[in-house]
This record gives structure tokens, sequence and C-alpha cells, in this order.
């Protein structure tokens, strides 16, 4: 018999508890530690931050559908890390304190076999300076609260513009080395979309403010793709719509510090400038939880675990951008100092960003953090239950199941709007993730064909039927496990 | 603003009879790069 803990519950961490479920036997035991009550389907935190969707159209309980899944599920977050246990339990184990219920604050040992680590990423609003979600006029719609609380905020502000305010919002990334700036970049078309819906458009003045050196980096190094029957970047593209929705731009902006109405950031040139706002949307950076390891005797190994986030297969030498390649990224999201710890999902350090790196002429890094989407964070997740299902079932210590991010082609269904007839989207695909210079010399490190955009109200309603497929997919509904990651 | 995209290309992409069509295509295509697998890179 073994036992599986599973640290979150969130796309990694779902996705991983139930296949882990769906394919062990129930003598095998499978535990979910985590301290949100509710799954969430984050993608759909746009159409929260637009009032479109409220968040019990995005979230459900976990409690229930773990019980009736005989997952074990404690409400509970993971604070230190003992690989090797300690003086008085031989087996290894998380700490973990309750953060609900009868047992909140006491901490229990979780005893596992095998540890998947899918806590994500730590939303580092401290960071940067005045950043916080609803403070200083600035917002996040990094998690339905945050996005309910953002959509408040923007309805009161289309108040004052019916009432004849001009008024500025500015979205975009918080910090000089933030990630996600898909989001952002969805929420920036729908915020345009519904100030129109409003008939308020006039009076506001839209801007992006982004730590990309191009439009459409997406953390991403950007894209050529296939756009019709052209070859297109994803800076072209991306212009092409914001000079149509008329949305101003600012890149190679780190943003160091928010005060009321205003963000204060850094370029590349080494200037300080600041822009002022009535409404802001900044995505913060992105961090480890700060996890603590020690080893069997107490002493802290917490760089064999972390380094920032949890230390997996990757090649993390140091070495310049020029030298960088698709071999450094990750396969199987095994820790190599604990065989029976992986990190699937955003939980695990990258080896570097994806995007080239550049420095202000101050010595500020301003580069896009490596962005790890839904649809990498499910497929490393399944691939790490399976080579723990195999290493169970047939005590196999070699992993058959790899998914570099190298290797990987993911979707990208970016809202550009909500509506059943006005709503739209800008579909991209690309393939890989982490583009491959040496085999796809020619088209920017990706294969054409399989890295394409395309732009109208068919991205929306795809954007909307994977919001119903996956919820109902991660409900475990009848069948839920033919629908791909 | 600045028109960027055309009378005839907004007409397409908003037009739902033509969308539901680019709808099935983009569902298929976006199954084939996730049905495309993937695997490692360091062997092979
Ligand atoms: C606004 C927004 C829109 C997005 N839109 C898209 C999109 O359209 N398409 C797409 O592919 N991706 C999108 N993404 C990215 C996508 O949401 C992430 O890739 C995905 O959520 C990562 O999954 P994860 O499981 O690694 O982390 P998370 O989903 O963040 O899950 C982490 C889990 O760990 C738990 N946890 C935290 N701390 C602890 C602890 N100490 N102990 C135990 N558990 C802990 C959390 O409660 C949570 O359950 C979007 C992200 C944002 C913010």
């Amino acid at each position: 018999m073994s036992k599986i803990v599973v640290l979150g519950a969130g796309i990694a961490g779902h996705v991983a508890a139930s296949h882990l479920r769906r394919k062990l036997s129930k003598e095998h035991e499978v535990v979910v530690v985590s301290p949100n009550g509710n799954y969430q389907w984050i993608p759909s935190n746009i159409w929260v931050g637009i009032g479109r969707m409220k968040p019990k159209d995005i979230l459900f309980p976990l409690a229930p559908l773990y019980a009736k899944k005989h997952i074990d599920y404690k409400q509970a977050k993971a604070v230190s890390f003992h690989p090797e246990g300690d003086s008085e339990e031989i087996k290894p184990y998380i700490m973990a304190e309750y953060v609900a219920g009868n047992e909140k604050g006491t901490q229990e040992k979780v005893t596992y076999d095998y540890l998947i680590n899918a806590t994500g990423p730590k939303l580092n609003f401290e960071a940067t300076e005045g950043l916080s979600p609803g403070k200083n006029k600035a917002h996040s719609v990094c998690t339905y609260t945050h996005a309910q609380e953002a959509w408040i905020a923007l309805e009161g502000l289309i108040k004052q513009m019916k009432e004849g305010k001009k008024v500025k919002i500015l979205i975009g990334t918080g910090h000089a080395k933030s990630t996600c700036q898909g989001a952002a970049f969805e929420y920036i078309l729908n915020v345009e979309q519904e100030l129109r819906r409003h008939k308020v458009r006039d009076m506001a003045e839209i801007t992006w403010i982004s730590n990309e050196y191009h439009l459409g980096d997406f953390g991403m190094d950007g894209m050529l793709m296939s756009y019709g029957s052209n070859i297109m970047k994803s800076n072209e593209m991306v212009e092409m719509i914001f000079e149509d929705r008329g949305i101003k731009w600012i890149l190679e902006a780190g943003v160091n510090k928010v005060e009321d109405g205003v963000a204060h950031y850094e370029t590349l040139d080494g200037e300080y400038k600041k822009e002022s706002y009535d409404f802001a949307m900044l995505i913060p950076s992105f961090s480890g939880h700060g996890f603590k390891a020690y080893d069997k005797t107490g002493d802290d190994i917490t760089d064999k675990l972390f380094r920032g986030f949890m230390i997996v297969d990757a090649d993390y030498t140091p070495k310049p951008y020029e030298e960088w390649s698709v071999q450094d990224w990750p396969e199987t999201y095994q820790n190599p100092s604990y065989s029976n710890i992986f990190a699937p999902g955003i939980a695990f350090a990258p080896p570097h960003s994806i995007s080239k790196p550049r420095k202000s002429k101050n010595g500020t890094d301003i580069t896009p953090a490596p962005p790890r989407t839904g649809m990498p964070s499910g497929i490393t997740a399944k691939l790490v239950a399976d080579n723990i299902i195999e290493m169970i079932k047939h005590s196999n210590q070699e992993l058959h199941h790899k998914g570099s991010m190298g290797n990987m082609g993911a979707a990208c269904i970016a809202s550009a709007g909500f509506g059943m007839t006005t709503g739209s989207g800008v579909s991209i695909t690309t393939y890989p993730i982490v583009p491959d210079y040496n085999k796809y010399p020619d088209t920017h490190g990706r294969k054409l064909g399989k890295t394409f955009g395309t732009i109208g109200l068919a991205g929306h309603w795809l954007k909307l039927a994977l919001h119903y497929a996956f919820i109902y997919k991660a409900k475990m509904k009848p069948f839920w496990w033919l629908i791909p990651e | 603003m600045t028109r960027r995209i055309s009378k005839y290309k907004r007409f397409t992409m908003m037009n739902p009879i033509i969308q539901f069509f680019k709808f099935i295509y983009l569902s298929i295509k976006v199954l084939i790069v996730v049905a495309g697998g993937h695997g490692g890179t360091r062997s092979a």
C-alpha cells in the first residue's frame, strides 16, 4: 500500500489527484492538502473581473467531491518539508497547518511515500511597493476574490464615466519580472469591450504597460505564426489589435512602486517614469512560497529542494542566453535529491526565462518570467501521476512518462470580449512552448503549422466551451478523463 | 483609434455562420496540437 500526498488543488494538483485516484486501487491512499476549500477555474476570472460571471460560476467546493471519490482532503497549508522524516518519525512527511474548521491553527505531520508539490505560485504583491489588490486603485484578477473586487471598482468607474468623467485605465504587469502577460492581455481587451457595451468607450484612455520588449512577447520570446495565409509575428498581431481598439502601450517597463493612482516604473533605457490612472489591473510577480526543508537531524536542506520554486530535473547551470537550449527544461519534474518528490505546474523552478533576458542601464532585470499556463500544468501533472503509478505498480524506478515544455504544444485561447454574438477571442496555439531554435531555425524556434493565430467570435465560443468542459472534468463527472488536459 | 481590421475582415470575424465552421475547425486544430503528444528532448 502506498500513500501519495498532493500539495495544492489547483489545475496541477487536482489533475494529479484525480488521475491517481482513478488509476490506483483503493488500498492506496491519495491525500490532498490545500488551503482553499474551493476548486477555481482561474482562466474565467477574467470574466468575473468584468462582471459577466460570478465567482460561483467558476468554482465548486472540494470537500464533498473528494469525500465521494475517496480522496482524503485536508484543508491545510504545507509549511515545511521533511523528506527524511525526523528523530521521531521514520517516514518522510510535510508539516501541514489547518486553515479552517475546529483544527484551525493546529499542525500535523502528513507522512507520504510519494509527494507531489503542486502549490503553484505565491502572488508576490510585496515585491512591488504599494501594490496590493484593491489598494491605490490598483487591482488583480489572479483569484476570484480579487477579480470580484476589480469588477466592483470598475463598475463604479463606469458609473462615473456615464456622468461625464474622463478616466485613465492602466492594465498590464506590476513588476519588472512578472509573468502571465496573457491574462492581462485578455483583461484589457475585455475591459475595452465592456466600455463599448456601456457606451462610455470615448470617456476612457486605455493603456497597456508591460515588462515585454515587444508586444506579444507573452514571456515566450514572442511567436512567428501562421495567420490565415500569411505568416505573422505575434507583436504585429497584438499591435494590430491594440491599434484597432485604440489601446496605447508602454513597453520595457518594470513597475517598481504604486501610489494612489500612480504607477512608477523604470525603463530599459534606465529612465524613471510614472503613469497616472483611475483604475489599474497589474499582475504581480510570482514567487515560490518560501518553504523550508529539513533533514532527519533537523539541519536546513532548503537548497536541496528549492531555488524559489522546487528544484526538478532541469539544467540550472547559469549560462548566457545564446547557450540556452530546450534540453535545459525538465522532462519528469522529479527532484534530483529525493526521487519520491515531484513538482508539476507552476511549482517547479524553471531553468531560466524563455524570453531573452534584458537589464536596464541601472542593472534592473526587466524580463518576463516564463509562463506555465493551464495546459502544460495539467499535462505535467498527469505525467507525474502516471510515473508514480508505474513506480507503485511495477516497483519501477525508471520514469517512462516525459513531457518537456520544449516538446509540448499549448493552446492559448485569449478572450477578447464576452458575448454570444458580440464576443471575440484571440486563439493561439504554439508548438513547442519553449522555442527550439536548432530544430526550427527559420521559424523562430517553432513549427509553423502548429503555431497559428486567429481572431474572431469562434474564439469566444471556444473559450466558453473550454470553461464548461474543464469544470465538468474537474468535477469528475462521467467520462471526465476523456477530456484531454 | 486606427482602423487596422478591414470591414470585410470584421464581417467574417463576427459572422455567426462563418464562425460556426471556424469553431469546428479551431476545435479540431487545438485537439491536434494537444493530441500531438509530448515527450522528452534529451534522448531524442
Ligand atoms: C487571471 C488568469 C487567467 C489565466 N488564464 C489562462 C488561460 O486562459 N489559459 C491557460 O492555459 N492558463 C491561464 N492562466 C494560467 C493558469 O491559471 C495557471 O497555469 C494554472 O493555474 C497553474 O496551475 P497550478 O496548479 O500550477 O497552480 P495554481 O492553479 O495556482 O494552484 C496552486 C494550488 O496550491 C494551493 N496552495 C498554495 N499554497 C499552498 C500551501 N502552502 N500548501 C498547500 N497548497 C497550497 C493553492 O490553494 C492552489 O490550490 C491564467 C492565470 C491567471 C492568473
